[in-house]
C-alpha cells in the first residue's frame, strides 16, 4: 500500500472523510489524495460511495466528519460555487446543462464575460467557447439550445464548461458513458493534455479497460470503505474487479444455452420509424436472446420505441404468429411485450415516489380488486428485493435514494412483474458496476431459459456477443446484417456496424 | 322626471317632421352584464335601440359591452375609427380611467352623453344623465328612520368598494347620525346574491336584535331574504333594497311586510340617455345639459307605475 | 363529527396522510382566534353555516385535486358552475311548462346538471389531450365561453327558478338529516369517494404517476391521455354536484354566479398540501383547505376588529401563512 503514502504535495486530499444521510452512514472514513498531473481513477460497485465522495470533495455535499485538505490546508467548501472558485470542479454524470440555453451560454453560465457597458460580451463568449469545443473536436452550432444537441455533444459541452473554469482539480463521473469510441479518444487526448498542464483528474468509471489506458493510480471503494489505492501499472483489470466485488469474479457471462428450436414469438416486417429507421425486419423465438448492435445513433432505441407504440411508426408486427396493431404503448403491453428503457432516470422510475408504487406501476392491474391491495404491494416489493438483490437502506425509501445499479434492478423487477412474454432490454447494464452486470447477465440467461423471448440492445459488443444467440446489426436506421454463432465476433459486428459489410435489409432466414 | 316626459313628447312630435336622409350613428358603450343592475342596463339599451331605430330609420345605434375599463377604452377607439360615430352614450366602467379616452372621443367631434358615473372633468360631457347616489342613500335611510321612529338597530350590506357605494352610504349616514339608530355592522356584499346570503347569515349569527336591513341593492336583498328565511327570522325586521328589480317591485306592490319599499335607481336611465341623444339629431329642441333622476321611493301605492314585468331586471 | 365509512380494514392512522395535519393546525389556530373574537363563532348555527358554505368550493375542489395532481389546471370551474346552474334552472322551468310533475322535473333537472357537467368536463379534457393545448389556455378559453353562455341564457339578467319548484327543491340545501344539513352529507360523500378513488384505485395511482413524471407513466403502459381526460371529467362531475346543492339556495343564477370560484378551489387544494406542479397531494387536505377559506370570511364578518377595506388583504395573508406553515414542516 505504498501508493497511499501522502505525496509531498497533494492538491486536494481528504482524511477520514465521513458522510451520513440521516441515520445511514455511506462513507466510513475515506482517505484520498489527488496529485498535480495525475489521473486518479476511483472505482467501486454501485453504492460503494464513489459519487458521494466526489460530491463531498467538490462542495456539493457537506461531509459529516473528517477533513478536506486543499494545498495541504484544511478547507470547508460552503457549496459548489466556492469549490469552483478554488479550482475544484465536478463534471456531472446527469447532464446538468440548461436545456434552453445554447452551448456558449452554458459554458459561461454564472461567469459570463461582459463588455465595458455591462452587457454580455457575446463575441468573446462565442470565440472562447469555439476554441474549447475545437479542442474536443466537437462541432456544434453555438446558437441552438443544447436540448437540440445529441447526448454526446452535450457531454462534451459539459466537459468544456468545466475546463473553462480553469480547474486545478477535475472530477469526471462516467464521462464516456454516452460517448462513441472516437469521441472517447478525443476526450482521452484532452485528459492527457490537462494532466501535462498539472491538473489533478479524478476519474470515476466502470470501464476497467479505460482505466488501464488512461489512469495513473486507482483507488477502490467498497461499501463506503477505502479498500486500496494502487498504481495502475501494478494491477490489472481482474484484480481491480476482485477488489471491487470483494471476492473472485468467475466467468462474467453465463454459459450460453443452445439456440432454441422453439416457436416464434415475435415477427417484425418492414418497420419504419420516420426519421430514425427504415424497413427493419426480424423475428424472435421463445427462449432466444436476440442482440441488437450498432453505433450510437444507429436508430436501435428508436426502432423499438416505434415498434412498442412509443413513437410514430408503421410496419407489420406478428405476436405468436398473429398480426397485431400497436398504436400505443398500452397495446404492446397487452400483447405481452415489455420494454426496459435506456433512460431509467427519466423514463424508468418516478424518482420522487417510494419504491413500492414504482415497482407495481406497470402491473397495477394485478393489485387492484378493484381497490389496491397495499399489503400485496408491499409483499411484492419484499419479494423483488429478495429476488433481484436490491440494496436499499429502508423499504420506505424513494427511488431517488437508490444507487444507479439498484435503480436498474428495480426497473427490471418492475417490467418483469407483469410477467411479459417478450422483453426488450435497452442498454440493460449502462452505468452499473461489474458485479451487478454479472447478475444482470445471469438474469437474462435465466429469463430466456424460462421461455421468454429477449431482445438486448447494447453498445458494448462484448456484452452482445456474450449473451445473444443471434445479433442484428444496424447502421443509420437500417439492418445491415443478422449474425449468428461463428459470425459473432467483434471484428465481424464492427464491419457491419460501420457499413463495411452489408447484407441488405432482408431478414436472415433460419433454415426451414 | 317631468322634464323628461316633456322631452319625450317633443321627440314623438318631431318624428313626423323628420325627413332628412343623413344617417346618424350613435355609439353606446356599457359595462357587460355581470350583475343584475348592469344586466338591466343591457336590456334597456337593447330595447331603446329597437324602439328608437323603428321610429327613426336614419338613427343607427352601435352597442358595445365591456368587461373592464381597459376594454371599454379600446371600444371607444374602435367606435370612432371603425363605426365613425356621431354621438357617444357611455356608462363608464370607472370614472378616472375613462376620463381621458372619452375626452379624445370628444376631440374627434363627437357629441358625448355620460350616464350614471360622472367623469372627473365634467366639461367633457354635452349631456349627463344620472341617478342620484347620495340621494338614494338619503331616501333609503329616511324611510328606515321614519319607520323605526328614530331608534333601533340596523345592519348595512354594502356594494363593491367604489365611489357609488361611498356616496350612497354617506347619504344614508347623514340621515342616521341625527337619530338614535345604531348601525350594528356593515360589510361588503359586492352587489351579489351569494355574498348577500353569506354576510346576512353571519349578521344573524352575530346579532340577536336587528330591526332593519339596508341592503342597498336588490341582488343583495335576494340573498338577505334567503338567509332570513333559513334562520326563520323574517318577521323580526324589514329590508330596504334598491334599484327597482321587478321581483322586488312586485313584492312591494303586494304589500309584503319584509320588503315594504324600494328605492329607484333605474337601469332604464340608459334608455333615457339614448332617447335624449337621438333627440339632439331628430329635433330642434335644446337638449344639452344635466338630467339627474330622482331616487324615488317606491311604496305599495305607486309601485304599479314602476313595474315592468318584461324587463330583465 | 361524522366518521366516514371505512372502506377497507386499514387503520385510520395510515389512511390520513400526516401532511393533512398541518392545514388542520392552521384551521385550528383560526378557530381559536374566531372563538376569542366572537361569542357567536362556535354556536351550532354558525358552525353549520360555515361548513355548509364550504361545501360548494369543497366539492368542486375535490375535482380540482385530481386535475392538479395529474399536472393540469382548470380555470373554468366557476363559469362552468354558473353555466350548469343556469341551464339546470332553465331546463326545469321548461319541463314544468310541459306539465311534468315537480318530482320528475327535479329528478330530470339533477340528471341534466350531471350530464352538462360531464359534457363540459369532457370538452376541457378532450381539447387538452387531443388538441395538445396547454390546460391553462383551454380552460381560460372555457372560462370565457361558459361565462358568456350563462349571460346569454339569462339575457344579461338573472335566471330564476319557477316558484312552483321552490318548495320541493329547497330541502336539498336547507333540509337536514340526523341534524346534519344535506349539503354536508353530500360534501362528505364526495370527499370519501374522492379520497378512495384517488388513493386506493389504479386510476388514482396513475393520476399521481402522470403528475410526477409523464414519461415514466407513458413508458409504463399507462393510458396517459385517457387518465388526464378523466380528471377533467371528474372535475365537471364535481361542479355538477356542487350546482345541485347551489341552485336550491337562492333558486337563481346569473353572470355573477361563481365568479372566482376557480381561484378559491385552487387555493383550497394548495392550502391542503397538494403541489401546484402535480404529483403529490391528497383529498383530505383539500377539504380542510375549503373549510379554512370559508372560515376566514366568516370570522371577518363576525368581528369589526379589522377594517372592511382590508378584508381581502387578511384573506391573502392567512392563505400565505397556511401554506407557509405546511411547507415549513416538510423541511
Amino acid at each position: 500500500m505504498d501508493a497511499t503514502t501522502p505525496d509531498p504535495k497533494p492538491l486536494l486530499a481528504c482524511r477520514e472523510l465521513r458522510k451520513s444521510f440521516g441515520p445511514i452512514e455511506v462513507l466510513h472514513g475515506v482517505d484520498l489524495d489527488l496529485r498535480s498531473g495525475e489521473v486518479h481513477a476511483i472505482i467501486g460497485e454501485n453504492g460503494a460511495g464513489k459519487s458521494t465522495l466526489m460530491k463531498c470533495l467538490s462542495g456539493y455535499e457537506a461531509p459529516s466528519g473528517g477533513e478536506i485538505l486543499l494545498d495541504g490546508r484544511p478547507t470547508r467548501f460552503a457549496g459548489s460555487g466556492p469549490a469552483e472558485s478554488a479550482g475544484v470542479v465536478l463534471i456531472h454524470q446527469e447532464l446538468a446543462l440548461v436545456d434552453d440555453l445554447d452551448a456558449a451560454a452554458n459554458i459561461f453560465l454564472g461567469r459570463e464575460p461582459t463588455t465595458r457597458f455591462g452587457l454580455l460580451d457575446r463575441r468573446r463568449m462565442d470565440r472562447e467557447a469555439r476554441a474549447l469545443l475545437d479542442q474536443l473536436e466537437t462541432r456544434v452550432d453555438l446558437h441552438v439550445p443544447v436540448r437540440q444537441l445529441a447526448v454526446s455533444q452535450r457531454q462534451m459541452i459539459e466537459i468544456a464548461k468545466a475546463v473553462a473554469r480553469d480547474a486545478r482539480v477535475l472530477f469526471m463521473d462516467e464521462p464516456t458513458d454516452v460517448l462513441t469510441g472516437t469521441e472517447t479518444e478525443v476526450l482521452f487526448a484532452l485528459i492527457r493534455r490537462l494532466r501535462e498542464a498539472g491538473v489533478a483528474i479524478a476519474y470515476v468509471s466502470h470501464k476497467l479497460d479505460e482505466i488501464e489506458r488512461i489512469a495513473d493510480r486507482v483507488t477502490v471503494l467498497r461499501d463506503g470503505n477505502h479498500v486500496a489505492t494502487k498504481a495502475v501499472t501494478d494491477t490489472d483489470a481482474p484484480e481491480m474487479a476482485r477488489l471491487m466485488v470483494g471476492r473472485e469474479l468467475t466467468d462474467l457471462y453465463p454459459d450460453k444455452r443452445p439456440a432454441p428450436d422453439a416457436p416464434e414469438r415475435l415477427r417484425v416486417r418492414n418497420l419504419t420509424v420516420p426519421g430514425y429507421a427504415e424497413g427493419v425486419s426480424f423475428e424472435l423465438r421463445a427462449g432466444e436472446v436476440l442482440g441488437f448492435a450498432g453505433l450510437v445513433g444507429a436508430g436501435r432505441t428508436e426502432t423499438f420505441e416505434g415498434l412498442l407504440g412509443l413513437r410514430p411508426a408503421r410496419g407489420e408486427v406478428f405476436v405468436n404468429g398473429a398480426p397485431v396493431r400497436i398504436r400505443r404503448h398500452e397495446d404492446a403491453h397487452r400483447h405481452g411485450l415489455a420494454y426496459l428503457t435506456e433512460d431509467r432516470k427519466g423514463k424508468g422510475l418516478i424518482q420522487s415516489m417510494p419504491l413500492t408504487p414504482n415497482l407495481t406501476l406497470q402491473a397495477l392491474r394485478r393489485f387492484a380488486r378493484p381497490l389496491i391491495d397495499r399489503r400485496a404491494e408491499r409483499a411484492a416489493l419484499r419479494e423483488a428485493i429478495e429476488t433481484y438483490d436490491i440494496r436499499t437502506g429502508r423499504v420506505e425509501a424513494r427511488a431517488t435514494e437508490l444507487s444507479g445499479g439498484n435503480q436498474q434492478k428495480l426497473v427490471v423487477a418492475k417490467i418483469l412483474l407483469d410477467e411479459p412474454r417478450i422483453v426488450i432490454l435497452d442498454e440493460p447494464t449502462r452505468g452499473i458496476d461489474v458485479g451487478t452486470k454479472r447478475e444482470m447477465y445471469f438474469l437474462i440467461r435465466d429469463l430466456a431459459a424460462s421461455g421468454l423471448a429477449v431482445v438486448v440492445i447494447s453498445s458494448e459488443l462484448q456484452e452482445v456477443i456474450g449473451l445473444a444467440h443471434r445479433v442484428v446489426v444496424m447502421r443509420s436506421g437500417r439492418v445491415t446484417g443478422i449474425l449468428e454463432e461463428h459470425e459473432l465476433t467483434e471484428h465481424e459486428i464492427v464491419q457491419y456496424a460501420t457499413g463495411l459489410k452489408n447484407r441488405g435489409v432482408e431478414p436472415h432466414e433460419h433454415a426451414a | 322626471m317631468k322634464r323628461i316626459s316633456i322631452l319625450l313628447a317633443f321627440l314623438l312630435a318631431s318624428a313626423f317632421a323628420w325627413a332628412q336622409d343623413d344617417v346618424v350613428t350613435i355609439g353606446v358603450s356599457i359595462p357587460a352584464a355581470t350583475h343584475g343592475w348592469t344586466g338591466g342596463v343591457n336590456w334597456w339599451a337593447d330595447k331603446a335601440m329597437n324602439d328608437i331605430q323603428e321610429r327613426h330609420p336614419n338613427v343607427r345605434f352601435v352597442i358595445n359591452t365591456a368587461g373592464s375599463a381597459t376594454e371599454q377604452a379600446n371600444d371607444l377607439q374602435d367606435m370612432v375609427a371603425i363605426d365613425q360615430i356621431d354621438a357617444l352614450v357611455i356608462l363608464p366602467f370607472e370614472s378616472d380611467p375613462l376620463t381621458e379616452p372619452v375626452a379624445q372621443v370628444k376631440e374627434a367631434g363627437v357629441l358625448v352623453t355620460v350616464v350614471d358615473r360622472g367623469l372627473i372633468d365634467p366639461t367633457i360631457q354635452d349631456i349627463y344623465v344620472a341617478g342620484n347616489n347620495p340621494e338614494m342613500g338619503r331616501v333609503s335611510c329616511e324611510y328606515i328612520a321614519d319607520r323605526l321612529g328614530g331608534e333601533g338597530n340596523i345592519v348595512v350590506l354594502r356594494g363593491i368598494p367604489t365611489v357609488i357605494d361611498n356616496e350612497r352610504v354617506e347619504g344614508c349616514m347623514e340621515v342616521l347620525d341625527a337619530t338614535n339608530i345604531e348601525v350594528l355592522a356593515s360589510e361588503y356584499a359586492n352587489w351579489n346574491r351569494d355574498d348577500g346570503f353569506e354576510v346576512m347569515q353571519d349578521f344573524l349569527a352575530r346579532f340577536d336584535q336587528i330591526d332593519a336591513v339596508w341592503a342597498q341593492d336588490d341582488d343583495i336583498a335576494v340573498g338577505v331574504i334567503a338567509a332570513l328565511e333559513q334562520a326563520n327570522r323574517q318577521d323580526e325586521m324589514f329590508i330596504v333594497g334598491g334599484a327597482g328589480m321587478k321581483e322586488m317591485i312586485a313584492r312591494v306592490m303586494e304589500g309584503d311586510d319584509l320588503i315594504p319599499v324600494n328605492v329607484l335607481y333605474p337601469p332604464a336611465m340608459i334608455a333615457t340617455a339614448m332617447e335624449v341623444t337621438a333627440l339632439y339629431y331628430v329635433s330642434d329642441v335644446p337638449v344639452l345639459g344635466e338630467y339627474i333622476l330622482g331616487a324615488t321611493l317606491i311604496t305599495e301605492e305607486n309601485a304599479e307605475q314602476y313595474y315592468f314585468p318584461d324587463a330583465a331586471f | 363529527m361524522s366518521t366516514p365509512p371505512d372502506a377497507a380494514a386499514v387503520p385510520w392512522t395510515r389512511r390520513i396522510p400526516w401532511q393533512t395535519l398541518t392545514p388542520l393546525l392552521g384551521l385550528f389556530v383560526l378557530v381559536v382566534i374566531g372563538a376569542m373574537l366572537s361569542d357567536s363563532f362556535l354556536s351550532a348555527s354558525n358552525v353549520t353555516n360555515v361548513l355548509t358554505r364550504s361545501a360548494f368550493i369543497g366539492i368542486i375542489a375535490v375535482g380540482t385535486t385530481f386535475v392538479i395532481i395529474a399536472g393540469g389546471i382548470d380555470l373554468s370551474v366557476g363559469s362552468m358552475a354558473a353555466f350548469v346552474a343556469g341551464s339546470m334552472i332553465l331546463g326545469m322551468n321548461w319541463m314544468l311548462g310541459l306539465g311534468l310533475a315537480e318530482g320528475v322535473v327535479l329528478a330530470l333537472g339533477i340528471v341534466l346538471a350531471v350530464v352538462l357537467g360531464l359534457a363540459a368536463g369532457s370538452f376541457n379534457g378532450f381539447t387538452i389531450t387531443r388538441g395538445k393545448i396547454e390546460p391553462f389556455i383551454v380552460t381560460l378559453g372555457a372560462l370565457g365561453i361558459f361565462r358568456s353562455l350563462v349571460t346569454y341564457l339569462a339575457d344579461g339578467g338573472t335566471i330564476s327558478l319557477d316558484f312552483a319548484m321552490r318548495g320541493l327543491i329547497r330541502p336539498l340545501f336547507y333540509g337536514s338529516f340526523l341534524g346534519v344539513p344535506w349539503p354536508l352529507w353530500i360534501f362528505g360523500a364526495v370527499a370519501v369517494i374522492g379520497s378512495i378513488v384517488l388513493h386506493r384505485t389504479r386510476f388514482g395511482r396513475y393520476v399521481f404517476a402522470i403528475g410526477s413524471n409523464e414519461d415514466v407513466a407513458r413508458y409504463s403502459a399507462i393510458p396517459v391521455r385517457r387518465i388526464k381526460t378523466l380528471t377533467y371529467i371528474i372535475q365537471g362531475l364535481c361542479v355538477a354536484i356542487a350546482v345541485i346543492i347551489y341552485v336550491p339556495r337562492l333558486g337563481s343564477a346569473s353572470g355573477s354566479t361563481g365568479v372566482l370560484w376557480e381561484l378559491e378551489a385552487i387555493a383550497a387544494v394548495i392550502i391542503g398540501g397538494t403541489a401546484l406542479k402535480g404529483g403529490s397531494g391528497h383529498v383530505w387536505g383539500t377539504i380542510v383547505g375549503a373549510v379554512l377559506l370559508s372560515t376566514i370570511g366568516n370570522v371577518l364578518n363576525l368581528t369589526d376588529v379589522i377594517s372592511n377595506y382590508l378584508n381581502q388583504a387578511v384573506q391573502g395573508v392567512i392563505i400565505i401563512l397556511a401554506v407557509l406553515l405546511q411547507r415549513g414542516r416538510g423541511r
